[in-house]
């Protein structure tokens, strides 16, 4: 049996829309296990983002618990909320969200500023994250000097940088084309591989889902479904398409040819 | 190394130059304000109390004058010559060249401006001594240069200049048996002699010592006055004569008759009565005898008592000024008082609304701070010093606009002190403008201490914290998940 790292128990979530009440989530119970890379999928309104808002502890629910890394987070106050956000949880966010008069490096560093390590750690450990996202050498770049693509990657960077229990990503593919979609979830599952971190991630994309372990539809506020992703072959290093043998290092399988 | 709170504020400060600049300049004259209105109120404190130190001095100079004076009955050739044509060498104001209005008034012979419209024939003099009670006649002709000098004068309000004569010149009847009775002459010698103890009277000067010293001439030296030479045989002191810069030359009656083209003419008339007793009825056959010219303007006639009279009117013209100036004074320290309230409000209020709108336009930024685990406390502590940070470098480019405009800030946002007073103008006005102008020259306009200087930069850091309270705290309450609105 494998370490639950995130567990909801009949979360609900009730937004007053002017003297409407709208249920963006009623008794939703998920589970994420330790090392898994699940997509939360679901049609505009089902209330992807509102889950991960509670997941991430930036938004309270209205009933209901979540319980992350052991600990209940459903009512914390804000005070201690913020230290869960930075020592337990990465976020991705659809449009990287990178401070702009801030380099790649000091991006990375930010979630640090405020925990033990040294400034000297920080930068050691924000490098070490560029190299594994595959941005060496671009560390002194601002943003704007960045592609889409490597500007995710650096966000990416930014969300591990506090070896957190989970990374909850909302649309990571959101804002690029199709080339660096591909890279983006790919560098995601990698991640889950080598690193085993838990990625949590809210998209629209099929596509995208399609490469993760467990794909969840969500619908008025409940999982309606939940289906199983190309992702679970690959982490025990099996084509899944053909079924061959392959290595987390390639990026096509060595027989049938088709994207890994 | 990691970025720090002071180098991200710095950055992003930096990242909207020129919003960052109009701020720093908008608040930076309010700072500018701020340090220089204390300055112009320090500048008119004193420049009131020069006014009244002077005003002193002068005043009871001038009495002590006229109380020797009691027998004296001056004739002079209008009636502008007032008491003071005697007692202080200074032109009346009639002669000011104010720059800007060429020509004095009615210019006489070229080069002199006569300080009168008319001079008296020297027939006067026969005529006078036929009145009964005269112990002495003396003689004299005052007349101004057309050359003029620049000066400077310095008041709260502002520098301005006007032109002044260059020298006037008194031509004395020197007649030995009278000088000594019956003072015209300058007391204080610096060096040289007297005109009355002068072996020749011809070509000879007593000249001020500012004016020789503008001259660069000393005792013996030569010095020429409208084409003709003179010898300097001594030098006085003009400075005992109350604070008119008086550039006097004094010679020979004669001299300045020929010299100024004058021949024939005095301008003023001393008739010494016999003893106090019958000043009355000698000045009233004086009249008697000139009335038609005294009715006329052309001739004036005036004894100790209404000089006395006079003395008292200008009293009372420069305990207007003075008046007027101790309001001013209170005046200014309560409007500096409203407007660094109001310059205080205003900084605050700059910071506010500048980093109300940063912390609107960053509300993603803020959320993403917090998403990725910032506390409110530090995000707080972030636009405050954003806040600080802005105020101080207003505060230090204010401290260099005020101290740099101090005088002309205070002067445009501070009530100044009217040298002219209530009722300015006229003779009264030249003279205390004269005073007044005495003391201006010498005092000093408004000046920014250190003291103020570091007053400032405090109010600075203190007013960009009061200002920025409220937005970093907006900021400090933003959503975190604010972090994940994308429109």
């Amino acid at each position: 049996m494998s370490e639950v790292v995130l567990r909801t128990e009949k979360v609900a979530k009730v937004y007053m829309m002017g003297k409407r009440e709208v249920r963006a989530l009623s008794d939703l119970d998920l589970q994420v296990n330790k090392g898994e890379f699940i997509a939360i999928m679901g049609p505009s309104g089902s209330g992807k983002t509102t889950l991960l808002n509670v997941l991430g502890c930036l938004d309270k629910p209205t009933a209901g618990k979540v319980i992350l890394d052991g600990v209940d987070v459903s009512n914390m106050p804000e005070r201690e909320a913020c230290k869960i956000r930075r020592d337990k949880i990465g976020f991705i966010f659809q449009t990287f969200n990178l401070l702009p008069y801030l380099n790649a490096r000091e991006n990375v560093e930010l979630p640090m500023e405020s925990t033990k390590r040294s400034k000297s750690e920080r930068s050691t450990r924000a490098r070490e994250l560029l190299k594994l996202v595959g941005l060496s050498g671009r560390e002194d770049h601002r943003p704007q000097r960045l592609s889409a693509g490597e500007q995710q990657r650096v966000a990416i960077a930014r969300a591990m940088a506090n070896d957190p229990a989970i990374i909850l990503a909302d649309e990571p593919t959101g804002n690029l084309d199709s080339e660096n979609k591909y890279e983006i979830v790919r560098l995601l599952a990698n991640l889950n591989i080598n690193q085993g971190t838990t990625v949590v991630m809210v998209t629209h994309d099929s596509q995208a889902a399609s490469h993760t372990e467990r794909m969840l539809l969500l619908r008025d506020g409940k999982i309606a479904k939940e289906k199983q992703g190309l992702h679970s072959m690959k982490k025990k290093l099996i084509c899944p398409y053909c079924g061959n043998k392959i290595q987390t290092t390639d990026q096509r399988c060595p027989n049938c040819k088709k994207r890994l | 190394m990691s970025v720090g709170a002071f180098t991200r504020a710095i950055r992003n400060i930096s990242r909207r130059k020129i919003r960052a600049l109009l701020v720093i300049v908008a608040l930076s004259f309010s700072l500018a304000i701020m340090i220089s209105i204390p300055a112009g109120v320090v500048a008119n404190q004193e420049s009131a109390q020069k006014l009244d130190q002077n005003y002193n001095s002068t005043i009871l100079a001038t009495e002590e004058q006229i109380n020797q004076t009691t027998t004296l009955i001056e004739v002079s050739s209008s009636s502008g010559a007032g008491i003071f044509s005697r007692n202080f060498t200074a032109p009346a104001p009639g002669s000011y060249n104010f720059s800007g209005s060429p020509g004095g008034f009615g210019g006489y012979g070229g080069s002199f401006v006569s300080r009168t419209p008319s001079y008296l024939n020297k027939s006067i003099v026969g005529n006078v001594s036929a009145v009964a009670g005269i112990a002495a006649i003396v003689p004299s002709l005052t007349v101004s240069s057309s050359d003029t000098i620049q000066q400077t004068i310095s008041t709260p309000r502002g520098d301005f200049t006007i032109n002044r004569p260059l020298y006037t010149i008194t031509g004395v009847s020197l007649n030995s048996s009278l000088d000594d009775e019956y003072p015209i002459l300058p007391a204080d010698i610096v060096s040289g002699t007297n005109l009355n103890e002068t072996s020749t009277d011809t070509d000879v000067v007593l000249m001020s010592l500012n004016l020789t010293e503008y001259y660069g001439v000393g005792v013996g030296g030569q010095v020429t006055l409208d084409g003709t030479a003179f010898t300097v045989a001594g030098i006085y002191n003009p400075t005992d004569q109350g604070s008119l810069e008086t550039r006097g030359v004094y010679m020979s009656l004669n001299d300045a008759q020929i010299l100024t083209d004058n021949v024939g003419n005095v301008s003023t008339l001393d008739v010494y009565a016999a003893n106090a007793s019958i000043v009355d009825s000698v000045n009233t056959q004086i009249q008697t005898m000139y009335s038609s010219e005294i009715q006329a303007g052309a001739m004036s006639v005036t004894t100790y008592s209404d000089r006395l009279a006079n003395l008292e009117n200008e009293q009372a013209v420069y305990t207007d000024t003075l008046n007027s100036a101790e309001s001013t004074v209170a005046q200014t320290q309560s409007v500096a008082a409203q407007e660094i309230i109001v310059a205080l409000v205003a900084t605050s209020l700059i910071v506010l609304f500048v980093m109300l709108y940063t912390v609107r336009e960053r509300t993603r930024e803020i959320g993403t701070l917090k998403a990725i685990g910032f506390s409110s406390w530090s995000i707080m502590k972030q636009f405050m010093l954003e806040g600080v940070i802005l105020s101080l470098a207003a505060g230090l480019v204010g401290i260099g606009i005020g101290t740099v405009g101090a005088s002309a800030l205070s002067g445009v946002l501070l009530p100044s002190i009217n040298p002219f007073g209530s009722r300015g103008g006229g003779f009264g006005g030249g003279f205390v403008f004269a005073l007044s102008s005495g003391s201006a020259s010498s005092s000093s306009s408004a000046v920014v201490t250190p003291m103020v200087m570091l007053l400032a930069l405090g109010a600075a850091v203190v007013l960009g914290a009061v200002g920025s309270l409220y937005p970093a705290w907006r900021a400090s309450r933003t959503r975190p998940a604010e972090a994940m609105r994308y429109e």
